[in-house]
């Protein structure tokens, strides 16, 4: 208790010093427009080199065992930063100064925890106040919208059931099979905009689902004050509701999915909420849902106080290429041809920029059907086309051709030509093949599962009404199907490669987080699952931080030594489906298309133009120095991955290596980097000991402009690193 | 009294750097492997690794590639040693336990010969004490 009050004490103090408008960090974009943009200018083209680590906050005791995942972007209110981490995917409160911890709120969730669909700790938090009253929400793996006191970290009890609202029930469906284990889950970060906070839903990757039937991902609004449900958005129509009958057969009976992972933008004076929607049931085959199957991969635009629906624009019809849709929208008022248009911008896996009239829903520039292949696949459904936006560009590499092969030799080339033929290639929306042995193995195109833009999003920049955006060019993910064993699904079809047995394919942070079963092979055996109780929450303060790890899990277990946790690590380059097949995609260790591998694009919404390109971070290590291109000049690649996210201040597009690299300039590490947002010119850089794998945010704070960035992957475990520039410059 | 803490500081360095220097004196170049047991371990990982890392381990939904530019990014300028208790304490990620340490050493030798280090007469050993003086270097 003593402890209690002290974190209390200093929480206090913190927060009675005014903070500036507009130099905090208050929501996971930025704002509620996920502009990811503040107009800061302390740190510039001519100092950001010299920035030094503030404070730095390692996430390894939240949670039972380190993590290598970190993905989360912190908030920023009056001298607190707040996120969550660790594998306990706890709420932490940091001084943001010094980055001190004030206080963690983990909860163990028992069995539910382990069987969560999506652990580890997630992407952030939300933070509301009326002004006297200031709270902090977040979702925990077993789907619990948690409410703390933003002062103390204590859940605010009058909120649900002890402060937790239990997500898998008054959501219009029995979540199946039951509450412990029933597939459904979030680890973005809920959205609050007047009184309401909004949450999505997430589920297991779609390769190989376990059946056609799964729960559905419906969206919620709920009071922010009393947790009780406002409204609920049914991302697959009830029976009467429209876009029920683009689901032949009775199939949005079964069907599920079809969630909002990915973070949410909302209008506050329009009122309105923007909800990016995510692939049914089965991410490569849709024979058991035949259909265009509203409003899966659609932008819905709902009312913020109903959840009535406005607008919405599906951009793939049938959806059969995981594309989702990924990020969140950027909310952008442009001027087009001397018309203002309050404008939602939409970037993609598929590399297309998808602008609309926010508050009609109508295309800012044409977007046209056209007619795309029809695939083979016995039982599949086809949309005969797909919308295609004749504005902006494509940003990113969406398709492959002959054209796009490794060049950089003719002797590599031909070699990626021998080695493509055994693959359909094609351009955006060329469908999914069964793999045959003697050909096609897979379909190899791009702007699929992991290319162009993932979940981290774009950049909006309101005073030049530029989109800035990270797109990965090089992320090929081969698309194959098998028949379904029935001991692995009840699907005609899921993810498989001929000549291999088809196998249940898993996520990110399955079994991985806190609530999973530890290694316990130190003491001779494997451990117990913890026995907590569902809704066993644990409140530490500062000196007590990590007691939500430390009393943790009843079985005797040993922690993992700090270079070791269960958890994917972050991932990088591009992801392969179950069905990867045999080094397809890659010759002789070089990525199989050209660089540049990702870019950085900086769009300008007013003339639907793309202003500049760059290659985004420094040429791996392998390429640099890979004996075939020795003697070769090799201009900067930028690096494969999908998982970086861009900030915007004043002056600065800023944004972190997704890579390891090692380097006459620097030591082994990658580099957090700024660009001049007028150009792309790269102007400054500073060393980071891992990649980043969660996107920056900025603040002001005691006269100081902080950038705070996730740092984890390989044998490096999460961690924030706060710069700021030296006190004596 | 500066001068000397120069002096000082500057022998705690070079000290170690010889002892860093002893300590990996080896590269997964030199042929840290056997053909067979990157086999045995190739048996291994189609049955532990593939379901997240793919079936080539070129990566799966998030699980990191285990091949490729990807791989290198992540693990050279470090230890074999360094891998193998990565591995030998968080794979498989649905029970960390179930692999011996020979069938973890087997899975890194299949790892390292899919990343075309070459193979040699002698196995890869389950210690991770003498796997910390592998280093893994992208280029030879």
């Amino acid at each position: 208790m003593q402890l209690n009050r002290i974190a209390i004490g200093l929480a206090c103090a913190v927060s009675s010093v005014f903070a500036q408008p507009g130099t905090e960090w208050p929501t996971y974009g930025g704002d509620l427009a996920n502009s990811k943009y503040r107009p800061l200018d302390q740190i510039d083209a001519g100092n950001f080199s010299q920035m030094e680590i503030a404070w730095r906050f390692k996430t390894d005791n939240i949670g039972n065992r380190p993590e290598f995942k970190l993905e989360g972007t912190p908030l920023m209110v009056k001298g607190v930063v707040y996120a969550t981490a660790g594998s306990r995917r706890a709420a932490i409160a940091l001084d943001a100064a010094t980055g001190e911890l004030l206080w963690v709120h983990g909860e163990r969730e028992g069995d539910r925890g382990a069987a969560a669909p999506r652990q580890l700790s997630g992407r952030g938090l939300a933070y509301w106040t009326d002004g006297k009253e200031e709270r902090i929400l977040y979702v925990t793996p077993g789907y619990r919208l948690m409410a703390l006191d933003a002062k103390t970290g204590m859940p605010v009890l009058t909120f649900g059931k002890g402060g937790a609202v239990d997500l898998k029930l008054d959501d219009d469906q029995t979540v199946q099979p039951d509450l412990t284990t029933g597939e459904i889950g979030f680890q973005g970060a809920p959205v609050v905009a007047k009184d309401t906070v909004i949450i999505g839903a997430a589920f297991r990757e779609g390769m190989t689902p376990k059946s056609m039937r799964n729960n559905k991902g419906y969206v919620r609004g709920f009071d922010v004050r009393t947790g009780k449900r406002l409204w609920i958005f049914h991302t697959i129509p009830l029976k009467n509701e429209v876009g029920y009958d683009t689901w032949e057969n009775g199939s949005a009976e079964y069907t599920g999915n079809t969630g909002v992972w990915t973070q949410i933008s909302v209008d506050e004076q329009l009122g309105l909420v923007y909800l990016p929607v995510e692939s049914p049931t089965g991410d490569y085959y849709g024979g058991h849902r035949p259909g265009a199957n509203l409003f899966g991969e659609s932008l819905v635009c709902v009312d913020l106080k109903t959840g009535q629906r406005k607008w919405y624009f599906q951009l793939v019809h049938h959806p059969l290429w995981d594309m989702d849709i990924s990020s969140a929208p950027l909310l952008a008022d442009i001027t087009v041809n001397g018309r203002a248009i309050k404008a939602v911008a939409q970037p993609t896996k598929q590399g297309f920029l998808y602008v609309f009239d926010r508050v009609t829903g109508k295309p800012v520039w044409p977007i046209e059907e056209k007619k795309v292949e029809r695939g083979t696949v016995p039982g599949e459904w086809y949309s005969p086309t797909q919308p295609i936006p004749t504005k902006p560009p494509a940003y990113a590499r969406n398709g492959i051709s002959l054209d796009d092969l490794i060049d950089f030799t003719p002797e590599l080339h031909d070699q990626a030509v021998t080695q493509i033929a055994r693959y359909k290639i094609g351009p955006v929306f060329t469908p999914p093949v069964e793999s045959k042995e003697d050909g096609p193995i897979a379909t190899l195109t791009l702007g699929t599962a992991s290319g162009g833009t993932n979940w981290p999003g774009g950049s909006y920049d309101p005073e030049t009404h530029t989109v800035y955006v990270y797109a990965c060019n090089s992320c090929a993910t081969p698309i194959s199907l098998l028949p379904a064993p029935p001991e692995v699904s009840d699907m005609r079809y899921v993810s498989g490669t001929a000549g291999r047995p088809v196998r249940m394919m898993a996520g990110p942070g399955e079994n991985a987080g806190a609530d999973s079963p530890l290694p316990t092979r130190t003491a001779g055996g494997r451990g117990g699952r913890g026995a907590a109780t569902d809704g066993g929450g644990a409140t530490a303060t500062a000196s007590g931080g990590t007691a939500a790890a430390a009393t943790a899990d009843g079985a005797a277990t040993s922690a993992a030594p700090a270079n070791s946790a269960p958890g994917a690590g972050a991932g990088r380059g591009g992801r392969g489906s179950g069905a990867t097949v045999g080094g397809g995609t890659s010759v002789q260790g070089l990525p199989i298309v050209k660089p540049p591998y990702s870019t950085i694009s900086a769009i300008k919404l007013d003339s639907g133009e793309i202003r500049w390109q760059i290659p985004a971070g420094e040429t791996p290590d392998n390429i640099r120095n890979h004996p075939a291109l020795q003697g070769l000049s090799i201009p900067g690649t930028g690096q494969s991955g999908y998982n970086i996210g861009t900030l915007v201040t004043k002056t600065l597009v800023i944004a972190g290596d997704g890579q390891v690299t090692t380097t006459d300039q620097h030591p082994r590490g990658a580099m957090l980097r700024a660009y001049d947002k007028e150009n792309g010119k790269e102007v400054g850089a500073v060393w980071m000991p891992a990649p980043q794998s969660g996107s920056p945010m900025t603040y002001l704070w005691q006269g100081r402009q902080y950038i705070v960035v996730a740092v984890s992957g390989g044998a490096y475990s999460g961690e924030y690193i706060a710069y700021r520039l030296p006190e004596n410059r | 009294m500066r001068r000397g803490g120069r002096v000082l500081a500057g022998m705690a360095v070079a000290a170690m750097g010889a002892v860093g220097a002893a300590q990996t004196s080896r590269s997964v170049w030199d042929g840290v492997f056997t053909a067979e047991q990157a086999k045995r371990g190739g048996e291994i990982s189609e049955r532990e690794c593939v379901t997240c890392h793919g079936s080539t381990l070129s990566g799966g939904e998030e699980a990191p590639a285990l091949e490729g530019g990807t791989f290198l990014s992540n693990w050279t300028g470090l230890t074999v040693g360094v891998l193998f208790d990565r591995i030998r304490t968080s794979m498989p990620q649905d029970d960390p336990a179930r692999l011996t340490r020979q069938q973890d050493a087997d899975v890194l030798a299949y790892i390292l010969s899919l990343n075309r280090f070459p193979a040699a007469k002698s196995e890869l050993p389950a210690q991770s004490e003498v796997l910390k003086q592998i280093k893994i270097d992208a280029a030879k």
